[in-house]
């Protein structure tokens, strides 16, 4: 099954990219212009696989690995589409370089009012631009959200330009897959008809700029496990209005009758407004995503928790017991931002198997060297970090340099732009 | 690390996007003379004798090219061009899908193939 889900994507891709060359491969044609037509093709095939990588269905996610997984394929592969991309032309205009300068140029002249041109200018433009705002991460969400949908219509003109063309067939099925794609997309995650309705039950503060919010189901619920997360968007309360957005939050414990709950951090504009949230504001709940802390294996192990990424573990805590001898290493700046500290130390009192070490870092970043266990000490531990990116990049390395072999240390960033 | 392929690879691609324009903006190829003179005029009869796949002369605008090494690449299924082997055929190129003509580009690529001058008739 683990090797099935790790070979579904690469399978996936390969099929993706595969089936368009292989259709389109020419024979008989000068060597650069085939090379343009295979770039182009493979190009198309990327950005299709890319985009499939943004639907984000439950059964989908998990058989594929995980939304963090396809995440980071999906910009990987984006990246790899446009690069592609950016040589087709090129290669289309060294095809014409042997004859002359004049006709290498006049293959991608934007200014040789030809519509497949033009409309490979308009689909390469809106690449650029839309992958150009992919990495301005510091654009509110919803600016950002908007912004980075150019990159879809650009892939829209992409395929209108192969139709442009005379590839009918090819560039048909293309744009047909692509449209279907983004509507999945649009209707299923961004208007929300994925998720579940439920209603705000509590709120309650849990540390300076975080709030614990607990959501009953107005109809089924999510079949969430502890470790999971589930993207939620908040709507309208008595006194409360919510920005509608879909964001990723980790659960941090269940009730009664389905209850979930889960820790949300003032980050950005939505989710600083979330911290006022109040009882009977509806919202929408569609997962859970996430594999961390799933499927645990029989040997010690280390969590390392940075601010909010102590959720998931507080969230396995409040479900079960602890089946190996386990440390959990909790760093946070200082006592005003220590979410769940005095349940976690009543919780280790109570949990044989579980050592809490929590530590304020204060502002700076925390002392690894000293804070984390030698190498010997972590022989045949199983190692799980959450919290934010630097965190986990300096805890990876820091475990690493510690003889811990890599697929032992297991991450996930819950950030899905 | 993305963030820089992005930038790296958006600055190459435009860098020789515009070094191309300006190459065949500069670009100023030796006089060939005035070869169109001594070129051979091709009748109708004889270009209909080229009618075939494989031995395909066409007359575009009064010039004719012997197509037959490009037609298994030109991008268009076979049925639509081969009709036109051996024929006069500058409506058909300048009118192909959706009555558009075809590019400079193809103006352009159409030159390596001309072989003759179509003959008056008389």
């Amino acid at each position: 099954m683990y090797r099935l889900r790790t070979l579904s994507l690469p399978t996936l891709l390969l099929f993706f990219v595969g089936m368009p060359v292989f259709w389109a491969f020419p024979e008989a044609l000068p060597f650069w212009r085939a090379l343009g037509i295979m770039l182009g093709w493979a190009g198309a095939g990327l950005l299709l696989f890319s985009l499939l990588l943004m639907v984000r269905e439950v059964e989908l996610a998990s058989r594929l690995g995980g939304l963090e997984r396809i995440t980071a394929w999906h910009h990987q592969t984006g990246m790899a589409a446009y690069l592609l991309l950016l040589l087709h032309p090129l290669a289309l205009a060294a095809a014409g370089w042997a004859e002359s300068p004049e006709l290498a140029w006049q293959v991608i002249s934007p200014f040789s009012e030809n519509w497949p041109v033009w409309l490979g200018w308009a689909g390469l433009i809106f690449l650029m631009l839309g992958l150009a705002t992919t990495f301005m991460h510091r654009l509110a969400y919803s600016t950002w959200r908007w912004l980075h949908s150019l990159l879809g219509l650009g892939v829209l003109i992409g395929f209108i330009h192969v139709l442009q063309l005379g590839i009918g067939a090819g560039g048909l099925l293309a744009l047909a897959s692509a449209v279907l794609i983004l509507l999945w997309r649009l209707l299923r995650v961004d208007l929300g008809t994925a998720a579940k309705p439920y209603i705000v039950t509590s709120v309650r503060s849990v540390a300076q700029s975080m709030v614990e919010v607990a959501l009953k189901p107005l109809a089924m619920p999510v079949d969430a496990e502890p470790g999971q997360f589930v993207l939620t968007a908040f709507f309208r309360g008595p006194n409360y209005r919510g920005c509608g957005e879909f964001h990723p939050f980790t659960i941090s414990g269940f009730g009664p009758e389905h209850e979930l709950r889960i820790g949300v951090k003032a980050l950005g504009d939505c989710t600083r407004r979330m911290q006022h949230l109040e009882p009977g504001v509806s919202a929408r709940v569609h997962g859970p995503f996430g594999e961390f802390l799933k499927a645990l294996p029989a040997r010690p192990l280390l969590w390392v928790a940075g601010g909010i990424g102590i959720t998931p573990f507080i969230g396995f805590l409040r479900q079960q017991p602890v089946d190996t001898p386990t440390t959990l290493i909790y760093f946070y700046r200082d006592d005003r931002d220590a979410a769940y500290l005095d349940e976690l130390t009543l919780l280790s009192a109570n949990r044989p198997g579980l050592v809490l070490q929590a530590e304020a870092t204060g502002a700076g970043v925390p002392n690894l060297d000293r804070s984390l266990p030698g190498a010997e000490a972590l022989a045949n531990h199983e190692c799980y970090v959450c919290g934010p990116p630097g965190l986990i990049d300096a805890v990876s390395r820091a475990l690493l340099e510690r003889s811990v072999p890599i697929e032992r240390i297991h991450f996930e960033h819950f950030d899905f732009r | 690390m993305t963030r820089q392929l992005y930038i790296a690879s958006t600055t190459a691609f435009w860098l020789v996007v515009f070094g191309l324009g300006m190459t065949s903006a500069l670009w100023n190829p030796v006089e060939q003379g005035d070869a169109q003179a001594q070129e051979k005029a091709i009748t109708l009869a004889e270009l209909a004798k080229h009618a075939a796949p494989g031995n395909c002369w066409m007359a575009i605008r009064g010039s004719v090219y012997d197509l037959s090494a490009y037609l298994p690449t030109h991008p268009s299924p076979p049925d639509i061009v081969l009709p036109w082997c051996g024929k006069e055929a500058t409506e058909a190129y300048n009118t192909k899908t959706k009555g558009r003509p075809h590019t400079a580009y193809a103006d352009e690529l159409l030159q390596k193939y001309r072989i003759g001058i179509l003959a008056k008739a008389p």
